[in-house]
């Protein structure tokens, strides 16, 4: 039996947990007051490097490696927290935002001090307002506290944070969109290099980290870095907030180690099976961007290196199961309408061809398409891909095509011919 | 200043000391903006957003035509934005908008006759674990069934 570890959800329930005196009962600030007094900031970052600490928003960068790309200058610095939790089936942020909120306010004070930056945007999504108005509050008591501002805990060291909210855009959670988006405009990705790292907010080195990337960021400072790889498995250290969505019994987000458990075990054990009984179809393991595991795959073990060896990814920790009873042209139309309604529209690969693959994928729905049809959406595909500033192309292309090769009867079936015969 | 009231405009001046520039506030700004000119931005609201913010006119209808939470044209008393996404979709989302066509006879983009609510299909709303679900202004609705929509929706009536 597969069981929780909690470590960012330990007092999630615990409703105190979202005020300054609920937090510092559980040793809240401690990991800054330890950070300020006895810590440099490199020494910050070295120990955010040997936690093994990978980003959680999606591609899995080593935390304190993106850190150091920060050059050293007299520029002003920020950080910009990537609280824009938006790719499909994706809900584990909130969760901190909601419920344990000065938890992130701490872990984006000390990458702030890490890299020495004045100033901290947290960039909330517009459709989270429980989100905004947690952080808001927490902010304020942080701020009243002596926590957040000038001279925190009289240590010299000074830092704003303020909330931000975004307006209803996904690609504003891919990071240079965010902060393109953060400066007053449309979300438009910018093309790397330069890395935010070392060009980011008005031309200012800018370190992006996801909400859940900051939270463990508090904890390592706490505990300690050999504490925190000592949970999980090499290459994916620590706990991990996994959703699970769809087609299962208990749905939720659930805080494992890595490395434990295979995804089959997770889905039983956790998800407890399907509501229906039917056998499961097929399972995204890691948000809709990322390609479908079908019911031989589930072996797998759960970790980043091992779902990307069996050729998917961990993602953003999204689940999402669908039964037998589902069509699999029909999960693979509702993923391209997604992404071809979420393309900012700034590179024609995308911005047409993701309409393109949503109407030729509606067209097999509807039993329109022929084999040559199906062919010439796997040849669009090949040609949109790599071929635009940012991933979102990519976040189509790699589910869309997994689609077409793991449930490849499915869609021919589906083909006119098939149908009119 | 563009017959923007005074807490507005107070509020504004506030947002505009965390950023290096006034534009950075636009979209913190333009929600509070979008609430006091009735849920939408009319021509006249662009203009003077623009120039409150001293952008050109063009500049603040691009960012209302790229983000889904600005509307360019009038909208109900409230705002129902049912999710359409994956984990939605595979625990009934279908379903629910098909009722509501028929229920109150709005499809997406639509405002009921009354004028209660305006209905939008969202992109994911990020509640997957408690699917399918709605935001009704700034409330949220889980684990939706036909019988617990109908429960809120009426009562925006």
């Amino acid at each position: 039996m597969i069981r929780e570890t909690r470590v960012m959800l330990e007092h999630a329930a615990d409703a105190a947990q979202k005020t300054l005196a609920g937090y510092r009962k559980h040793g809240g600030y401690q990991a800054l007051a330890k950070a300020l007094r006895e810590m440099k900031p490199e020494d910050v970052t070295e120990e955010v490097l040997k936690s093994g600490l990978r980003g959680r928003g999606g591609a899995g960068f080593p935390t304190g490696r993106k850190w150091k790309f920060v050059p050293k200058t007299n520029k002003k610095k920020y950080i910009a927290v990537n609280a824009d939790e938006s790719e499909p089936g994706t809900c584990k942020d909130r969760q901190i935002m909601e419920n344990d909120p000065h938890q992130l306010v701490e872990g984006t004070l000390l990458a702030a001090y890490a890299i020495g930056a004045g100033t901290a945007y947290i960039y909330v999504r517009g459709e989270y307002p429980h989100s905004i108005r947690a952080l808001e509050d927490a902010l304020d008591e942080a701020r009243e506290a002596g926590l957040v501002g000038k001279d925190i805990m009289g240590s010299g060291f000074s830092c704003d944070v303020w909330v931000h909210p975004g307006a209803g855009a996904y690609i504003c959670g891919e990071e240079t969109a965010l902060l393109t988006s953060l400066e007053g405009n449309r979300g438009y990705p910018r093309l790397r290099p330069p890395f935010p790292a070392v060009e980011g907010l008005w031309k200012s080195p800018t370190v992006v980290n996801n909400v859940e990337t900051l939270a463990c960021v508090t904890h390592i400072i706490r505990r300690g870095a050999s504490w925190f790889s000592s949970l999980g498995c090499e290459g994916s250290t620590g706990t991990r907030l996994f959703c699970i969505s769809g087609h299962v019994k208990n749905p939720g987000v659930y805080e494992l180690e890595c490395g434990k458990f295979t995804l089959r075990e997770l889905l039983m054990d956790l998800g407890g099976g399907t509501p229906s009984g039917r056998a499961i179809k097929g399972v995204l393991p890691g948000g809709s961007s990322m390609p479908v595991f079908v019911a031989a795959d589930l072996d797998v073990r759960f970790d980043l290196d091992s779902v990307a060896k069996a050729g998917s990814s961990l993602g953003s920790g999204a689940i999402m199961v669908f039964d037998e009873s589902v069509s699999a042209v029909d999960v693979a139309l509702n993923i391209s309408e997604f992404y071809s309604h979420e393309s900012c529209g700034q590179c024609t690969p995308c911005r047409e061809g993701s309409d393109w693959v949503r109407l030729m994928l509606d067209s097999v729905r509807r039993q329109e398409a022929t084999r040559s049809d199906v062919g010439l959406l796997l040849d669009v595909l090949d040609r949109i891909e790599g071929n635009t500033i940012c991933a979102l192309a990519e976040a189509f292309c790699w589910p869309v095509r997994s689609f077409v090769k793991k449930f490849g009867s499915e869609f021919e079936a589906h083909l006119k011919e098939r149908a009119t015969a | 200043m563009a017959d923007f009231s005074p807490e507005l405009v107070k509020k504004v001046k506030d947002l505009w000391k965390r950023y290096p520039e006034k534009k950075a506030a636009l979209l913190p700004a333009m929600h509070l903006i979008q609430q006091e000119r009735g849920g939408w931005f009319s021509a006249e609201t662009i203009r003077d957003t623009a120039d409150l913010f001293e952008v050109p006119d063009i500049h603040v209808q691009g960012i209302v035509g790229f983000y889904d939470m600005f509307h360019s044209e009038p909208v109900g008393r409230h705002v129902v934005r049912l999710c359409k996404t994956l984990s939605c979709k595979l625990r009934g989302a279908d379903e629910l908008r098909a009722h509501i066509r028929d229920a109150y006879g709005v499809d997406h983009g639509q405002t009921t006759a009354d004028g209660a609510f305006t209905f939008r299909c969202f992109e994911c709303l990020g509640h997957c674990t408690t699917a399918p679900m709605m935001l009704v202004d700034e409330e949220r609705h889980e684990n939706l069934t036909v019988e617990r929509v109908d429960r809120v929706l009426r009562a925006l009536r």
